[in-house]
């Protein structure tokens, strides 16, 4: 198998990792560190330590040496210029005097001098760049189990095998491609136990998830697992797991040894030089110095002879000086003595990885005798086994170092000095001090350097490492793509009944909610927006237009108490509205804030046809079904708006056009304003509402949603006579606002009564209980503080929504919607003013294009203000 | 936030299949004083303990259904259709 690197290409073998190949052909350096730019090279081996991060195929932070090689996969080396070997940047290492502890928050203390910065300092101590577009592929997947066990090693097959044995479902999340743990790489520990893992492959009920890491441990039993490349086509996929029982077996990490120069290319722990032998048949070096006490210490030792390494010297942790060499690894200075090698080899404390369990609500509470900190208090739902349970052997002491090249902290360069002296500065509890110094809070969260640095705190304090207590272990740990938790970039996308005939009209379309409508309607190529909403407007007010209405919410309302719970939730007398008769509805929140309008129908004596905003559907619907509880009414909600399909044909033509499709008798004194009725429109069965919030003749009409295609050809058919045009919602938006209709939500806010809003005239306090009503009746006497008034530009330039109202030098208000009017050949709009303002006439000045405009307050509609057009 | 709801018409659910609906509790009467009517509309007991509260199973049923929950563990102790409590 190929990769490349850096162009080069690189030979691997099937099962190799980036690392394992990458390191087999000699590379050394795998990153620089975050804030000195030290050279890195591998150390654990494990997807633990921040190390062997790299760039692969576009995504940033890849633990190379976790991540199995592909074919024609394209590795880079991140945050180094110009390559890992000469980094310009190294140099700041030599300025550390100036880069004290928390020297960001002792520099950059004004605002103005860390936006200087800011960008420098994101770029030199960067973690990788992300890529706007990413080609890797996230999704997310759900599984329900009994019994989920974290971890495939010796623990984690018993604990699985035995719950599937008692009939358990069972599901095992391993981080390694197979099953074994550390007894696939440490022959020491154990052989393999092939029969077990057999069984459990074999047995029914089980699930054996590899490559996948368990994040997290939520509420409710819920486990994050991360599996990657789960297929083909897909990066990583993130699983929530819900098990009623979760075994933590997943082992215990090595952690490196706190010496000067302990970062140094060349310094691996012992587990890491023991994976990439045995399992990549790797090598780590020639000349090696082993540092550690038995038994790790020999078992290591052992190994890299029978590989035929030199070990050149076993030595005490106690005894070592410092690691030498400019930075990579060249020998290393003991109390007895120096020795040449190219390897030091450290075999570190042990830690359960029990974090899990904290997450769960047990503990980690310190053991002596380990030198270890172990899960306690375990609560009922989780259990842990092997050495995450602590059931290993115990930590020789490990030394600790003040010096300033003795890194703690790997992820952030953060050193035994820069503890000591964060602890000196009164950061002295390790919550204080992991925040101050950040030790801990890097990619490796923790993993390499929290005992440590508690052990660093601790000395330093005088106190007991566990008076000094453990971090708070916090999900996401290890560390987890956005792109993962994100999922797949599904849209739900709505698409009206007649979306297609739209399209080969042109409709430029535009986003409402989840639903695509036409914003306006491109007739011609180079047509611009402007004209054609010009001409769409023009087509409303002196010929006719049509417009699809389908996103309006519909609910079928029916039974013999209907009419009861329509009077409650709005504002208006429903159970007094005439059967074929249609009527404004408005709705108001106990507060009397307005939270909807739409219209109602009465269809029959029990049965109405509400419509409400698109966006306000579902809101409504459960609003209607809350006021409903324990009422023992007879009432049945049905949500329709998928069911119909809806669209509004309006104009002094309008009639001229529909007469040709119906036998419905259209005349004014038969089908009046705000009247509706049942016909057959085109052969199709249609309910036919006679208003108008274009304030022209017209009808809403709905039909099935099958249909609607079929009717709105026919109409548009019907109408070519008469030059008729299909108009999108920009062209409706202006036409409203020319009759100052408002649009909930758009001119209302979460503060708006209908007094406020000119609406006063919808809200019926005679009725005797309706909602709002308590505070709508007091609304009523008290001065309204604000009041939405219309206003014509004078001058030109458009106010954009939101848009500052200024009257005498002071804010006085702002602009909700503004519209370019042909009828009144002027910018007008709806604005919320002071009360004092609100009278016809009054000068204010809104703000257009950074200046002020002077406009003049209307009362009325700025078109047919008596409404004589629709009626006709 | 992850924790599971039993809704007495589904049995026990994904939180995120609700729609949380706020606490219950009592309107005033249509003649209280205006500062009682603003005190239910605006403001909120927001207890950490245990409280009953509305939630609308958005995603199942369709249903209101209460539920009584402790807002500091998320434990949920109890979860009833209105007036329905055992």
């Amino acid at each position: 198998m190929k990769f490349f690197f850096r162009g080069k290409s690189i030979e691997a073998k099937a099962e190799d990792t980036i690392a394992a190949a990458l390191y087999r052909a000699g590379q050394r350096i795998f990153s620089r560190s975050f804030k000195y730019h030290r050279p890195r090279g591998l150390l654990c081996v494990s997807g633990n330590c921040p190390n062997c991060m790299m760039n692969v195929d576009g995504v940033p932070n890849v633990r190379t040496c976790i991540t199995p090689v592909r074919e024609g996969m394209k590795v880079k080396a991140q945050n180094a210029f110009p390559s890992l070997e000469t980094d310009f940047l190294s140099v700041t290492q030599h300025f550390d005097r100036l880069m004290p502890v928390g020297w960001y928050y002792k520099t950059f203390t004004h605002p103005a001098m860390w936006h200087a910065v800011e960008p420098v300092i994101r770029k030199a101590a960067g973690l990788g760049e992300v890529l706007p577009t990413l080609p890797a592929k996230y999704e997310h997947s759900w599984m329900h189990t009994d019994t989920a066990v974290i971890g495939g090693g010796w623990a984690g097959i018993h604990a699985a095998l035995a719950a599937a044995e008692r009939g358990d479902q069972v599901v095992l999340i391993d981080d390694q491609p197979v099953l074994g743990g550390q007894l696939r790489y440490r022959k020491a520990a154990g052989e393999l136990p092939a029969g077990a893992i057999a069984r459990l492959q074999n047995a029914a009920g089980v699930k054996i998830l590899q490559d996948s890491s368990c994040f997290g441990m939520y509420e409710g039993n819920l486990l994050g697992v991360l599996q990657r490349n789960p297929n083909e086509d897909t990066t990583e996929r993130l699983i929530h797991l819900r098990a009623r029982h979760t075994v933590v077996a997943t082992g215990a990490y090595e952690t490196p040894l706190i010496f000067p120069n302990n970062d140094f290319v060349g310094v691996m722990l012992s587990t890491g030089v023991q994976r990439l032998l045995h399992l990549y048949g790797v090598v780590t070096g020639k000349r090696a110095v082993v540092a550690g006490s038995p038994p790790d210490a020999e078992e290591v030792s052992a190994d890299l002879r029978a590989a035929g390494a030199e070990i050149v010297v076993i030595v005490d942790p106690g005894q070592i000086v410092t690691a030498l060499g400019s930075c990579k690894v060249e020998g290393i200075r003991t109390s007895t003595g120096s020795f040449s090698c190219d390897l030091i080899v450290v075999c570190g404390p042990r830690v359960p990885n029990a974090g899990l369990v904290a997450q769960a609500g047990g503990k980690l509470q310190w053991s002596d005798a380990h030198r270890a900190f172990l899960p306690a208090d375990i609560p009922g739902n989780v259990s842990a086994a092997g050495d995450a349970a602590g059931d290993m052997q115990p930590n020789a002491a490990s030394p600790l170092s003040r010096d300033k090249r003795a890194f703690v902290c790997l992820c952030s360069d953060v050193s035994g000095k820069d503890l000591c002296d964060g602890i000196a500065e009164g950061f002295d509890q390790i919550e204080t001090l992991k925040r101050y110094t950040t030790a801990t809070m890097g990619p490796c969260q923790g993993r390499m350097c929290q005992l440590p640095a508690i052990g660093v705190c601790a000395h330093e304090t005088g106190r007991s490492v566990s008076d000094t207590g453990v971090t708070t272990s916090r999900p996401p740990n290890p560390s987890v793509t956005l792109g993962a938790l994100a999922g797949s970039s599904h849209h739900l996308v709505r698409r009206t009944p007649m979306h297609y005939a739209h399209e080969e009209l042109g409709a430029v379309w535009m986003d409402m909610g989840d639903w695509k409508r036409p914003r306006y309607y491109k007739r011609n190529t180079g047509a611009q927006e402007k004209e054609c909403v010009v001409l769409e407007h023009k087509s409303v007010r002196e010929g006719v237009g049509v417009i699809d209405v389908s996103t309006l919410g519909k609910l079928d309302v029916r039974g013999k108490d209907a009419a009861k719970l329509l009077d409650i939730v709005y504002t208006h007398r429903f159970s007094e509205l005439r059967t074929n008769q249609v009527r404004y509805a408005l709705m108001c929140d106990q507060g009397g804030i307005i939270l909807d309008d739409g219209t109602i129908s009465r269809l029959a004596e029990d049965r109405y046809f509400v419509t409400t905003t698109s966006g306000n559907l579902d809101f409504v619907h459960q609003w209607l079904q809350w006021w409903l509880i324990g009422t023992n009414w007879d009432v049945h909600i049905c949500n329709v708006t998928a069911g119909y399909g809806a669209m509004n044909l309006a104009g002094p033509k309008s009639r001229d056009v529909l007469r040709k499709l119906t036998d419905c008798d259209l005349t004014s004194i038969a089908f009046p304003y705000m009247a509706c009725r049942e016909a057959k429109i085109a052969g199709i069965p249609a309910l036919l509402l006679r208003i108008g919030f274009v304030g022209e003749t017209g009808w809403e009409i709905h039909c099935p949603a099958e249909s609607a295609e079929e009717l709105w050809r026919a109409l548009l058919d019907a109408g070519k006579k008469f030059d008729i045009q299909p108009f999108g919602v920009e062209a409706q938006r202006l036409l409203r606002l020319e009759k100052r209709h408002i649009i909930v939500g758009v001119d209302t806010d979460a503060l708006t009564n209908p007094y406020e809003a000119g609406l006063g005239w919808a809200v019926k306090l005679d009725k005797k209980d309706f909602v709002g009503r308590a505070l709508l009746s007091r609304a009523k006497e008290h001065q309204a503080r604000e009041s939405l008034v219309g206003f014509v530009l004078k001058g030109t330039g458009l106010p954009k929504d939101g848009a500052a109202v200024v009257v005498n030098g002071q804010p006085a208000g702002r602009v909700t919607s503004s519209r370019f009017s042909p009828i009144q050949k002027a910018a007008i709009g709806l604005a919320w003013v002071k009360v004092s303002e609100a009278r016809e006439g009054t000068l204010i000045y809104v703000r257009v294009d950074e200046k002020l405009a002077p406009a003049s307050v209307t009362m009325r509609p700025f078109y047919d203000p008596e409404g004589l057009r629709l009626r006709q | 936030m992850s924790f599971l709801l039993a809704c007495p018409n589904c049995g026990k659910r994904s939180v995120y299949e609700f729609r949380f609906g706020g606490e219950v509790k009592q309107a005033p009467a249509a003649d209280a004083p205006e500062a009682d009517w603003m005190d239910y509309r605006f403001n909120r007991a927001n207890v950490a303990g245990v409280q009953t509260e509305w939630w609308f199973h958005r995603s199942g049923c369709g249903q209101w259904i209460q539920a009584v929950r402790n807002t500091v563990s998320n434990e949920v102790l109890e979860s009833f259709l209105p007036g329905e409590r055992g």
